[in-house]
């Protein structure tokens, strides 16, 4: 065998242990965390840690549950409002737009997807924390006193601020997601329907959508995930004090990426507080892994039955 | 009017209105940023590091953080793309279309895609600590690959599975090896995608935060040590807006401003890549 | 004729193709002349492409793809494991149905091959370039922009840059899949001429499914009908006086019709003599036009084809089944019987 084989095995064997590797990748960062994490679960028990929202670093209590809750109550906010606005976009984009402003729009949204996290914070504090303090609290709070409204946080700094910047944040990735997903339906499916004198939001509603459900499941699923695990700009936004469970969208919450870039100064410094910082890394892994698993479970089963 | 043609006349109004809010939002973010950081944004800023009392509002500028953020996500991305490519290749030349292997492989990469970068910054943190090394512009770079990885691939893959078949067989039969295929023709073929999957991945380790808090750390001075912690661009915005003072935090912005103007100049450059490199390349 | 069959450059012995589960080609034996243009011909499907991939084992690259058998190039099996597969193309230039140029220059296009099996010398790389660009007949059209894009070339001219390109690394033989189907009329006239200027110096097969194509270029004509290899012989035979029902469909423009197999006789453990006493009562039985499907070992064959009882049926078709059995298909006839 000459050189250029052997240069070709070489390759092949190098790119193929470079795939390995991204393999393995998973599985090196769910292990390092949890061996920094083992401290913490070894000290007490994991039941106490996730279910408790007792946080005392000094005093060795970990309770993460008032985090945990915090993440899912922002991320839930930011869903509510993202997902009808995506879903519109994306539909639009895939079933009404004329190419022309689709090749504006795209760009746009792809812009959009590219601003740093922390630009998206800045705006946050500039412009969505003073909506919430100056309308949004004062309106709502008044006139509907009792859950999920009431609260006495005068600030903005709030987790419908929150909910509000991080459905900003994963909407483009949302639309851009679904409307894949939609583009993808064979074209005859529409011509079929539109044949049988359907208007074309209805054969967008009984059929587009239908087809394309399950796509936009995993979708939402992504954009979801992609929000739990946001930081930096809940972080500059939601107020980060710990409330225990959460009460009003007004009030301050404190999600669990906020914690880990929060403490990043101190944690050290307290026994055990580095071990129960790399557990919330830990668990913020699990809950995104799982539900980007999911996710594109569905869609590569979607993508090969298309082919 | 027919009760039909009503419900598609609302939705069509909802939709565009849904349109509207999201290139709204856009404009919105970006005339915020424009007005505030606009008044303070100095050539001073892009040309001095911070003097003492910087952040209580002395003189100086973000030099520091805007050459730390530039090498930090050159290094990264340079790190990334020697991973990224010969997977890629591997995935789209070596291995067969319905390959269980590459199956597995992207799927891997889309889930690594999908973990927070404040995870791998912890696990970023994680592997200083295994190495002894200290928060530093190596230790940014590596966890910034990291992240990156996954997007970089995955838009490499994107652009190599447009190749047709049709090139890899024309260069095999003239008796060329798997490799020189790749690296002489593939790539040749694929080289303005696969430039702009690059450019895309640097704005995105550029404009990250979370991945390098733990691990590159933060310094006024400039970056001369592979060794030694570097400032970045987001988290000097973030910290200057952390501080109370009022024209500290609008220094911020005018940070946020150049960090926005260097991830669109990232944007635009790749587009024009797409439409202009394309000298060779076979349609 | 042992010593005859050695000499010929392909030599294809029982192939067969699968792709997962279907069947692609079926036992396909045969030999390619030299220096003489071979063309494959039949409807779409029938395995045309596989079997000329198969000679430089470009069909390697599909997906699921198996193979059995043996196609000998220079008495060499290519399909056996220790065969350096970059060598055996190297003997092989490929035409495309389209033109495939690389995404470089004109230049680098034709000193591609080169480049690639280590050719280094500036000389010999610029001789090699003006010397076939010139066998392609495309010198004069190129000479001055051979550092533009390939890419810019219009399709014809493409494809005679691919066929220069092809001959640059020195080749024994071309393969052409389709190579004029993407083209203008009077660019595949161009690469016709080609094709019959070059054939004193290589061995040409083409693959067409233009049945006047093959009259005009062929010396050699080689029938596939769904993976089956109906007929082949010099291309005066086969296209003006094909032996069997199908290829005489398929040249008439026919639709091809599976015969309905009326009877079926397993002759394989029967000695000759018993063979045609079986055959010969099996005959009797048919009435005229009914389908009679024989089975046999190969060493009866010749000779049941060649005895005067068979010879006044007619035979739609001999399959090989596998290296020691072919089927025989046959028709009775008028004439009916007689002794």
């Amino acid at each position: 065998m000459d050189i250029r084989h052997w240069k070709d095995l070489l390759a092949r064997r190098l790119m193929f242990l470079l795939c390995v590797f991204v393999l393995s990748l998973l599985f090196c960062i769910a292990w390092g965390l949890y061996h920094k994490a083992s401290p913490v679960l070894a000290a007490g028990s994991w039941q106490a840690i996730l279910f408790s929202s007792d946080w005392h670093p000094s005093q060795g209590r970990f309770g993460l549950a008032g985090f945990i809750t915090g993440t899912l109550w922002v991320t839930g906010l930011a869903v509510v409002v993202a997902v009808p606005l995506s879903l519109l976009t994306a539909i639009f984009l895939a079933e009404y737009c004329p190419v022309r402003l689709r090749d504006v729009i795209k760009p746009v949204m792809e812009l959009l997807a590219g601003i740093s996290p922390v630009v998206y914070g800045v705006w946050g504090v500039l412009v969505v924390v003073p909506l919430v303090r100056d309308h949004l609290m004062p309106f709502f709070s008044g006139r509907f006193p009792f859950f999920p409204f009431a609260s006495d946080n005068y600030t903005g700094f709030s987790a419908l601020a929150g909910g509000l910047v991080l459905a900003v944040m994963v909407t483009p990735f949302m639309i851009s997601l679904m409307e894949e997903v939609m583009r993808g339906i064979p074209f005859g499916v529409r011509e079929s329907s539109l044949a049988l004198g359907a208007t074309s939001w209805q054969t967008t509603k009984k059929v587009i959508l239908k087809k394309a459900a399950p796509g936009i499941v995993a979708a939402v699923i992504l954009g979801l995930s992609r929000a739990i695990g946001e930081t930096m700009a809940v972080l500059m936004v939601a107020g980060c004090a710990l409330q225990g469970f959460p009460r009003s969208i007004f009030d301050t919450t404190y999600p669990l990426p906020a914690l880990i870039a929060n403490t990043y100064g101190e944690m050290m410094s307290v026994p055990l507080y580095d071990a129960a910082i790399m557990l919330a890394a830990l668990i913020l892994l699990i809950i995104t892994v799982v539900f980007n698993m999911a996710a594109w479970g569905i869609l590569l089963h979607l993508e090969r039955r298309e082919t | 009017m027919d009760k039909r043609k009503v419900e598609e006349y609302i939705f069509k109004v909802l939709m565009l209105g849904a349109v509207l809010i999201v290139i709204g939002s856009l404009v919105f973010i970006l005339a915020t940023i424009l007005v505030k950081g606009l008044p303070t944004l100095s050539w001073e800023m892009i040309t001095k590091t911070p003097q003492g009392g910087y952040y209580m509002g002395k003189g100086g500028g973000i030099l520091n953080a805007l050459l730390g953020s530039l090498l930090l996500g050159i290094g990264a991305t340079i790190l990334a793309a020697a991973v990224a490519l010969p997977i890629v290749f591997y995935l789209n030349l070596y291995l067969r279309r319905r390959s269980r292997f590459a199956l597995a492989v992207r799927f891997f990469l889309d889930v690594l895609w999908g973990i927070p970068s404040v995870v791998y910054g912890a696990f970023g943190f994680t592997l200083m600590i295994f190495f002894g090394l200290q928060a530093s512009l190596l230790a940014g770079m590596i966890t910034v690959a990291l992240l990156v990885l996954p997007i970089m691939a995955r838009g490499m893959d994107e652009v190599l599975k447009m190749v047709t078949f049709e090139l890899q067989e024309a260069s095999l039969a003239l008796g060329a090896t798997r490799l020189e295929t790749a690296g002489k023709v593939i790539f040749r073929q694929a080289f303005p995608g696969i430039l702009t999957a690059v450019l895309m991945a640097f704005g995105r380790g550029m404009s990250d935060a979370a991945a390098v808090l733990f691990t590159a750390g933060f310094t006024d001075s400039l970056p001369y040590s592979l060794f030694k912690p570097v400032a970045t661009l987001p988290l000097a915005v973030f910290f200057q807006l952390g501080t109370p003072f009022p024209e500290v935090q609008s220094r911020g912005y005018a940070a946020a401003l150049i960090l926005t103007a260097i991830v669109f100049s990232l944007s635009i450059l790749a587009r024009l890549i797409t439409r202009g490199m394309n000298k060779h390349v076979i349609k | 004729m042992a010593s005859e069959v050695s000499q010929n450059h392909i030599r294809v012995r029982d192939l067969s193709v699968r792709y997962g589960s279907t069947r692609v080609l079926n036992n396909i034996s045969i030999d390619i002349p030299d220096k003489k243009i071979t063309a494959i011909i039949g409807p779409s499907g029938c395995g045309k492409t596989t079997l000329l991939k198969s000679f430089n084992r470009l069909i390697d690259l599909q997906e699921g793809v198996s193979v059995s058998g043996q196609v000998f190039v220079d008495d060499e099996d290519i399909y056996d494991p220790k065969t350096e597969i970059t060598h055996l193309r190297k003997r092989m230039g490929l035409l495309s149905q389209r033109p495939q140029v690389l995404p470089m220059s004109i230049y680098e296009n034709v000193v591609y091959g080169l480049r690639v099996h280590g050719e280094k010398s500036k000389e010999k790389l610029n001789a090699a370039v003006e010397r076939y660009l010139k066998e392609a007949h495309m010198w004069h059209e190129v000479k001055d922009r051979l550092h533009t894009s390939a890419a810019k070339l219009s399709i014809g001219q493409q494809q005679r840059l691919c066929l220069a390109r092809g001959l640059a690394v020195g080749p024994e033989v071309i393969l052409g899949d389709e190579p004029t189907s993407a083209l203008d009329p009077i660019s595949a006239e161009q690469i016709e001429q080609r094709f019959l200027a070059l054939k004193d110096k290589y061995t040409i097969v083409l693959v067409t499914h233009i049945l006047r194509q093959a009259r005009r270029l062929a010396d050699y004509v080689v029938f596939l009908y769904l993976g089956n290899l109906i007929e082949h012989g010099p291309a005066e035979e086969v296209l003006n006086n094909p032996r069997y029902a199908k290829t005489k469909a398929y040249l008439e423009g026919r639709f091809i019709e599976e015969p309905e197999i009326e009877k079926e006789l397993d002759l394989i453990k029967l000695t000759f003599p018993e063979s045609l006493k079986a055959l010969e009562k099996v005959f009797k039985e048919l009435k005229v036009g009914q389908v009679l499907r024989i089975v046999s070992g190969e060493k009866n064959l010749q000779g049941l084809i060649r005895s005067p009882l068979v010879a006044q049926h007619t035979v739609l078709e001999i399959k090989k089944r596998d290296a020691l059995t072919s089927e025989v298909i046959m028709q009775k006839n008028e004439g009916g019987y007689s002794i």
